[in-house]
């Protein structure tokens, strides 16, 4: 089962994500937050495949795919 | 920092050069392995001495597609550690202005030639000092930039290596304002034992202990220490205003006043330092002839035949460095005199900061203009003895 | 809150003592920061299986949205340089040190407006690069102004009544100027993308790829309509119908072995330095 991460400080609410999902795994929040982009949510992670194209056609670098096999932690980039 | 005992360095001697091989001879001796330029007249002599020679020290010599990309190549090749030359004349060097105001932000040790012939446009391919004032203010935006002015073969070899020391030191580009008659003509050099010869490399943050992560690229002091491409120090190089740790946004006025006047005054600072000022005769004058470049050697011609022919108590003074301007250390100089003279081959430049330097000295300050060709001692006494007799 | 940050992060400078530097300064879904992340992507799998030191990698950029990747985000030595003349500035650095692995930014305007000439002799010569051209059609920075690749009747600030030029086909000019390996896709082709920056970058030479891009703001429409967009107008360079009937194709338009300048100088360098040569 994976974890869609999202940094909200990062995320721009281009939707590129969303579009490239081939699962759906992800969609849009609905929701504008304080600088007007309209950030993105998970909508079922047990479609989810860990195949990572959100992360990887991310312009802002916003998202990562965790894992539950990973017990890494990663630093928060909010600090 | 001692020269590299390479065989392939010119040896200590003397020699009959061309003006525009010491010059090339001189920046080999002071470490420049990259030379890129574009073919100019006056000036092409010296990127083909380099195209021969600077393989046999394992340098690399390049022919770019214009003089944008010469002066550019050297950006790229100080950034990655060896220093770097280009040469060219005027209307090359109006090409190079905006290189030169991006070395000047950047804080990148680059060394330029400017073979000067005359202007404007095609011009001609004879002699000219028409770009000394394009030296100090062609380059867009503030920020203050050193000029030296050589008068002779061996100023060629001699100035060109202060001219690298000079770069490093303070992090800056420097400009060679030769002449085509300093770079054509052929004169005894001698070459002193290689460790008599200065050279300077720039301070690197390794030499101050600064690691990787302290580093601050435009910070740790009045010139930064520099570091090079390829040795993990993450260095950005960026020409837009920025903060000490080379961010660039968050924009204020406060900032930028900090970054750009530190930039100026790093060389503003230090004019007495930097600058070489040659004086003769001065004690009691009572007229005095100021020069510079290819000048001097007429001028003191002059000078010397006004006194000894003539009678006249003239003085004489030579600017070896033209930017930044000597004025504390000419006022240092000169007494109050009741005529200055100032030959230059172009209709009047550098008597200007003369004339404010030295207003109060003496209310008489006289151009002798000459374009495209260099003054005959005789047409500088003839203006001097006009006006004095 | 998320505890886990994008794996590419890692090679991104992401404080200050000025304050946070991310996110990027570029707009909402522009495609510049997908390039970087592609381009990071490639970086990754080089150093994890090549043994290239990291401190070798040099990002040299010029000036434009597509430069400002640059401008002070990289873990890596960097330059965030002149308009249209990064090429010959990584010329002077490889002349220098050509153990640096040098990768250069640059927009469909800083390539092939003001940094023409560069381009087409940086391609010549082949130097040891990896030129990643982001064309998205226009000057973004500047606000949308037409570019040498806009399309013919193109409306732009500067062409308010249609642009009467046609553009260029950057991969073909690459090519034609002589650059050993060419390829060209989108920012709609990660994988592809990365697959052939990886290759790009080991490829000794000079490597062109140009990756199609979308400027939101100036096209005035959403991110994900001209992400589908790109992947509609263009086709694999083997679909001959469809890029008669002018679509744009994809893929490597060439991958030729040449000797490259640095091994060409460095023959005399050794006869100029040899016993024989005194």
């Amino acid at each position: 089962m994976y974890t869609f991460c999202l940094n909200p400080s990062y995320c721009k609410g281009c939707g590129i994500c969303i579009e490239v999902c081939p699962k759906s795994a992800i969609k849009s929040s609905g929701r504008i937050d304080a600088k007007g982009h309209e950030l993105p949510e998970e909508q079922d992670m047990t479609r989810c495949t860990g195949c990572k194209l959100c992360e990887i056609v991310c312009p802002d670098f916003a998202i990562a795919i965790a894992s539950e096999e990973s017990t890494e932690e990663v630093p928060n980039e909010e600090k | 920092m001692p020269i590299s005992g390479s065989k392939h360095l010119i040896q200590p001697g003397n020699y009959y050069l061309q003006g525009a091989q010491a010059c090339a001879e001189g920046a080999m001796l002071a470490g420049c392995r990259v030379y890129a330029g574009y073919p100019i007249t006056p000036a092409t002599e010296i990127m083909e001495h380099f195209a021969r020679r600077l393989p046999q020290l394992d340098g690399r010599a390049i022919q770019m597609e214009d003089e944008i990309a010469s002066a550019s190549v050297l950006l790229g090749a100080s950034w990655a550690g060896t220093k770097a030359m280009t040469a060219t004349s005027s209307p090359g060097f109006s090409l190079m202005q905006e290189v030169i105001s991006f070395a000047i932000m950047t804080e990148t040790p680059l060394v330029i030639v400017d073979v000067q012939r005359p202007g404007p446009g095609q011009g001609y391919i004879t002699t000219s000092q028409e770009d000394v004032m394009q030296a100090r203010w062609g380059h867009h935006g503030e920020g203050s930039i050193i000029a030296l002015s050589p008068a002779s073969v061996q100023d060629m070899f001699d100035l060109t290596i202060e001219a690298f020391n000079l770069a490093e030191r303070w992090r800056t580009p420097v400009l060679i304002m030769a002449e085509e008659t300093v770079a054509h003509m052929r004169e005894p050099l001698v070459i002193p034992p290689h460790a008599e010869i200065t050279v300077v490399d720039r301070v690197k943050p390794q030499d101050q202990g600064i690691a990787p992560q302290d580093y601050l690229p435009y910070g740790h002091g009045e010139v930064p220490p520099m570091a090079i491409w390829g040795e993990g120090y993450n260095i950005n190089h960026v020409s837009l205003v920025h903060y000490e740790d080379g961010t660039v946004t968050r924009y204020n006025a406060r900032t930028h006043f900090e970054n750009v006047s530190r930039i100026h005054q790093k060389i503003e600072n230090h004019i007495d330092e930097i600058t070489k000022v040659d004086a003769r005769f001065i004690d009691d004058c009572r007229h005095l002839l100021i020069c510079y470049g290819s000048v001097s050697r007429t001028g003191v011609e002059a000078v010397l035949e006004a006194r000894e022919r003539y009678g006249l108590n003239i003085g004489f003074i030579r600017l070896k460095t033209l930017w930044p301007f000597a004025e504390a250390r000419l006022r240092a100089l000169v007494p109050e005199v009741e005529t200055i003279f100032v030959p230059e081959m172009n209709l009047g430049m550098m008597i200007h900061p003369i004339t404010e330097a030295l207003r109060d000295r003496c209310s008489n300050i006289i151009s002798i203009p000459s374009l495209g060709c260099l003054h005959t001692p005789d047409q500088i006494l003839a203006r001097i003895r006009e006006e004095l007799t | 809150m998320s505890t886990s940050a994008h794996p590419m992060l890692k090679y991104l400078k992401t404080q200050a003592p000025t304050g946070p530097r991310l996110p990027l300064i570029l707009c909402p879904g522009c495609g510049a920061g997908q390039v970087l992340n592609y381009t990071l992507h490639a970086v990754d799998r080089i150093l994890e299986e090549d043994n290239w030191p990291k401190e070798h990698f040099v990002f040299i950029s010029g000036v434009g949205c597509s430069s400002r990747l640059t401008s002070h985000y990289l873990q890596f030595d960097s330059g965030w340089t002149l308009h249209g003349r990064s090429l010959a500035i990584a010329t002077g650095a490889l002349l220098a040190n050509p153990r640096l692995k040098i990768i250069v930014f640059t927009g469909d305007g800083d390539a092939a407006a003001i940094g023409g000439n560069h381009f087409i002799h940086a391609c010549r010569r082949n130097l040891n690069m990896t030129i990643i051209c982001i064309n998205n059609g226009l000057y973004g920075m500047t606000g949308g102004q037409v570019a040498p690749t806009t399309e013919l009747g193109e409306t732009t600030p500067t062409t308010p009544h249609g642009n009467v030029e046609d553009p260029f086909d950057l991969c073909r000019l690459a090519e034609t100027a002589g650059a050993p390996y060419v390829a060209r896709w989108t920012t709609a082709h990660p994988r592809q993308a990365i697959k052939t920056i990886t290759k790009g970058i080991r490829k000794n030479g000079t490597a062109f790829i140009e990756i199609l891009s979308q400027c939101p703001v100036h096209k005035k429409t959403a991110p994900v309509e001209l992400f589908r967009r790109l992947r509609e107008i263009t086709v694999s360079k083997k679909d001959t119908d469809a890029i008669a009937a002018g679509k744009i194709p994809l893929g490597e338009f060439c991958n030729l072995d040449k000797s490259d300048w640095i091994a060409r100088y460095q023959q005399i360098i050794e006869n100029a330095r040899s016993p024989e040569a005194d």
